[in-house]
């Protein structure tokens, strides 16, 4: 059974470990601008949100590649670039409603998330849960126990 | 005597402070409240030993008796006097 | 190199140049980066003599070779310069995500040389490097002016600034990169306004690489493990940020109140502490670059008169606007401390001056005459307003603007300032933990707690728990500290990790990721060589053994009430077992033999 990548975004700390266990993995080196995964900060209001590509089931990306760059790996249900294919033409980029593909003109290279093979790192080394890899079922893919939970404690207060 | 709870201690009882308990050496006091408020206290104030062994102290929390640290009064001998206060840390602190 | 990126910026405000040096991998390797380094680099090129606030006064900006990796916590930098409120060295340590920009940007620091005729800023993108002027930025606060910069540079540029109060050039400004984070001691934001320097932003899109990478990862993953499952660092500090101690120190007798005179127990601290900041105005905790601690506190207070948005307080400031001015509203301190982030200020130099106010009126050595308000222990309102006329040297704020050492001096009262070397000591009172008070006392730049964190064995346990009342012991304990201080402060990673890991958990990381021989000894080393280097610093300034000293009321009022009660500082049974251990002679100068062995000659 895949998993999925899940996001709470009110739980980030706005570490951007994530983004460096990230380019490590890929690149054996730390540069948070050619991470996968990036946080953005929304500093006023105090709240950060985790971003990666999550999978499209129908993707936008694959559907636009000119040379079926795009392959998916059956075993993590992640699409992953084939670079000897990949033309660099960055349609990809242009097509992802999300904005989660991008072109790394430094290396010239697509950079998109691609599960870490079946071991995201950003998961593994997110200190508060903002990212986490799950079984993929209706009941981990609602939110709904962490909210009950509210509920659940407001009707404690109210029925004291 | 008075007993004082911090941090998330005071989740585990759901009090800052009671005078509910009481002991005339501190591992008296503190075998009460591990009786009273259960296993998550219990973890906090002692570490595990066999049933036979001396008692330990837990090794993350700090207890002062009247404001003094009990590992310069006598551990969990440190005799209690009704008019005493406990107060019980968890050690989590830096700044 | 690697860890370290290999290149320095030199920025001639004067003359408008910008110079691209290679670091020297020597001095790299003795002074490791950001405190000790910048340090070192400061000296060779400034005359010690120099007026704080005169272009001769280099300003320097430098992060450390674990800066911007994965290492434990690794956001961390300094900025470094001749300080305004003390004439010491400051090397005031921040994070964020300033410090790793700068490396992937392609630079390991930047020193800063002469004065810009007009307010300029130093936008950097890789190897692009230019200066723009800042007129237009001018008498902005810090959100505004990081708000606006990225607007004009790039939305993730990151951006270090100085608000009102560096232009104003008060004592105790300070530096403020992203947003809140703070180089908060001893005025280097009134060098960098001296200078005329509004902001450095930066956006980098390169790379830090490491030595061995396999073994740089086997090592930091086992080290964010160890900081994960440590209560302080995977606990008590996430879920209640530094205002944790407040009520440790409360019960320990050790909480200093209004100015230190009615120490050491405050009889509403609860209301002041980190739990109550849980439970009211804590919206979710927040980390620097590559933290896995979180204990940033993001807080609303959301009405009333203290009503708004910001960060922290920290334990120092909590205290500082709180039980050191008798105040218990968390409110009115979230404001104080709102304030310091917006206009750019330290709130322990601040808090503490304005006790040292409210003390001198209270005695009548000043009246509303000069102060424009009547001033009382415990009145928040008070508090808050000072806090705010300070960074715009307004009315009386102009006074406080001053630091409280020349306030009391000027006002006839130099007793009353709680100052060591001329900076504020912190929220632990020297005569209830004697090794915190050898500490302030010795610290190369003044009153300062966090260099040599005896708090930690005398009041927390740990390493082990030390009796915070005897003076056994405390002087090699303190070096230790001390020492060891210096050298993390110079790799770039965030002192708190010291509470979960060691010297050996940092020497693997910092081996791995520079390919330099750090050992545990070689680290320690490191630090004691660059602890003896500021000590000389302040040497050829004139500091003589005369100013380690603490304030008369340490040293001779006993604490009145609680468990402490009756106690001074001894600091006399102290000081000459501390010279001997580190090898000066009676005069607290470092012995020939000394600086030949830490290759200080």
């Amino acid at each position: 059974m895949a998993k999925v990548l899940m996001l709470n975004p009110e739980k980030c700390i706005s570490c951007r470990t994530c983004e460096l266990a990230c380019s490590f993995k890929h690149d054996r080196e730390f540069r948070p601008s050619a991470a996968r995964v990036n946080v953005l900060q929304f500093e006023q209001e105090g709240i950060s949100v985790p971003l990666m590509c999550l999978q499209c089931d129908t993707a936008a990306c694959e559907k636009v590649c000119p040379s079926g760059a795009l392959k998916r790996n059956e075993a993590t249900g992640a699409l992953v670039v084939d670079d000897a294919k990949c033309i660099r033409c960055k349609m990809c980029v242009q097509a992802c409603p999300f904005g989660n593909i991008a072109y790394d003109p430094a290396k010239s290279r697509i950079l998109r998330c691609d599960l870490c093979d079946g071991e995201p790192q950003c998961a593994k080394f997110c200190p508060s849960e903002a990212i986490t890899y799950v079984e993929a079922s209706s009941g981990t893919l609602a939110k709904k126990r962490a909210y009950a939970a509210i509920f659940k404690e407001a009707l404690q207060e109210v029925t004291k | 005597m008075k007993v004082k709870f911090f941090a998330l201690l005071r989740d585990i009882t759901g009090v800052k402070e009671t005078t509910d308990f009481t002991g005339t050496t501190l591992v008296e006091l503190l075998e009460e409240l591990s009786g009273h408020y259960g296993k998550e206290m219990t973890r906090w104030l002692f570490t595990p030993t066999a049933p036979d062994q001396e008692k330990q102290i837990g090794k993350d929390v700090i207890i002062l008796v009247n404001g003094r640290a009990i590992e310069h009064l006598a551990g969990l001998e440190t005799p209690l006097k009704e008019d005493d206060e406990v107060a019980i840390f968890p050690r989590l602190a830096g700044g | 190199m690697y860890g370290w990126v290999g290149q320095i910026l030199r920025v001639n405000l004067t003359n408008g140049t910008v110079k691209k040096e290679a670091l020297d991998p020597v001095e790299a390797k003795n002074y490791i980066g950001a405190r000790g380094l910048g340090t070192r680099l400061w000296i060779k090129d400034c005359d010690p003599k120099v007026d704080p606030l005169s272009e001769d006064n280099n300003l320097i900006f430098m992060t450390g070779p674990l800066t911007g990796t994965m290492a434990t916590n690794a956001g961390r930098y300094n900025v470094i310069c001749k300080a305004p409120l003390t004439g010491a060295m400051a090397a005031s340590n921040s994070g964020g995500y300033w410090g790793p920009e700068l490396k992937y940007a392609g630079y390991d620091g930047i020193i800063f040389e002469g004065k810009s005729e007009k307010p300029v800023y130093l936008w950097i993108k890789d190897g692009e490097v230019e200066l723009r002027c800042a007129e237009h930025l001018w008498g902005k606060d810090i959100i505004e002016t990081t708000d606006t910069l990225k607007e004009e540079t790039d939305f993730d540029a990151r951006v270090a600034c100085i608000g009102p109060a560096g232009e104003n050039l008060v004592k105790f400004a300070g530096v403020i990169n992203d947003y809140t984070r703070a180089a908060g001691r001893s005025g280097v934001g009134a060098v960098m306004g001296s200078k005329n320097l509004k902001a450095v932003v930066v956006r980098g899109t390169g790379a830090v690489k490491v030595a061995d990478p396999d073994n740089f990862f086997a090592a930091l993953t086992k080290a964010r493990k160890m900081v994960a499952e440590h209560p302080v660092t995977g606990q008590g500090l996430p879920a209640y940020g530094t205002e944790i101690l407040i009520n440790i120190l409360d019960q320990s007798g050790g909480l200093p109140v209004n100015n230190f005179r009615d120490s050491g127990t405050f009889p509403n601290a609860d209301a002041t502490s980190g739990e109550t900041l849980a439970k009211t105005y804590l919206v979710r905790n927040k980390g620097c670059m590559g933290c896995n601690i979180g204990c940033g506190r993001i807080v609303n207070v959301p009405d009333g008169p203290y009503k708004g948005f910001g960060e922290g307080p920290e334990y120092e400031a909590g205290w500082s606007f709180g039980a050191d001015c008798g105040v218990d509203d968390l409110a009115a301190i979230i404001k104080a401390n709102n304030y310091c982030n917006e206009l750019g200020m330290d709130p322990i130099t601040l808090g503490s001056t304005i006790a040292c106010a409210f003390e001198l009126y209270e005695i009548g050595a000043i009246t509303e005459k000069e102060t424009g308000l009547p001033l009382r222990f415990g009145d928040a309102a008070a508090m808050v307003e000072l806090t705010r006329q300070a960074a715009y040297r307004e009315g009386f704020g102009n006074e406080i603007a001053e630091g409280s050492y020349r306030l009391a001096s000027k006002y006839g009262h130099p007793e009353l300032s709680m100052t060591c070397k001329k900076q504020e000591v912190a929220a632990y009172d020297p005569r209830v933990l004697q090794g915190m008070g050898l500490n302030y006392a010795t610290s190369n730049r003044g009153g300062c707690h966090v260099r040599g964190y005896m708090t930690s064995p005398e009041i927390l346990g740990l390493p082990e728990k030390l009796d915070n009342l005897v003076t056994e012991g405390k002087a090699e304990w303190t070096k230790i500290f001390q020492d060891l201080t210096a050298a993390v402060d110079s790799t770039g990673i965030c002192l708190f990790l010291t509470f979960a890991i060691g010297a050996p958990e940092i020497s693997e990381q910092i081996i791995a990721a520079t390919g330099v021989d750090f050992t545990v000894e070689e680290l320690m080393k490191a630090g004691e060589r660059i602890w003896n280097m500021e000590r000389l610093f302040n040497i050829a300034n004139g500091f003589t053994k005369e100013d380690d000293t603490l304030p008369p009321r340490m040293l001779k009022d006993p604490v009145k009430i609680g468990p402490a009660k009756g106690h001074v500082n001894k600091l006399d049974v102290m000081l000459p077992e501390y010279y001997e251990l580190r090898g000066w002679d009676a005069e607290g100068r470092p012995t020939p033999d000394k600086l030949k062995e830490l290759g200080l000659q």
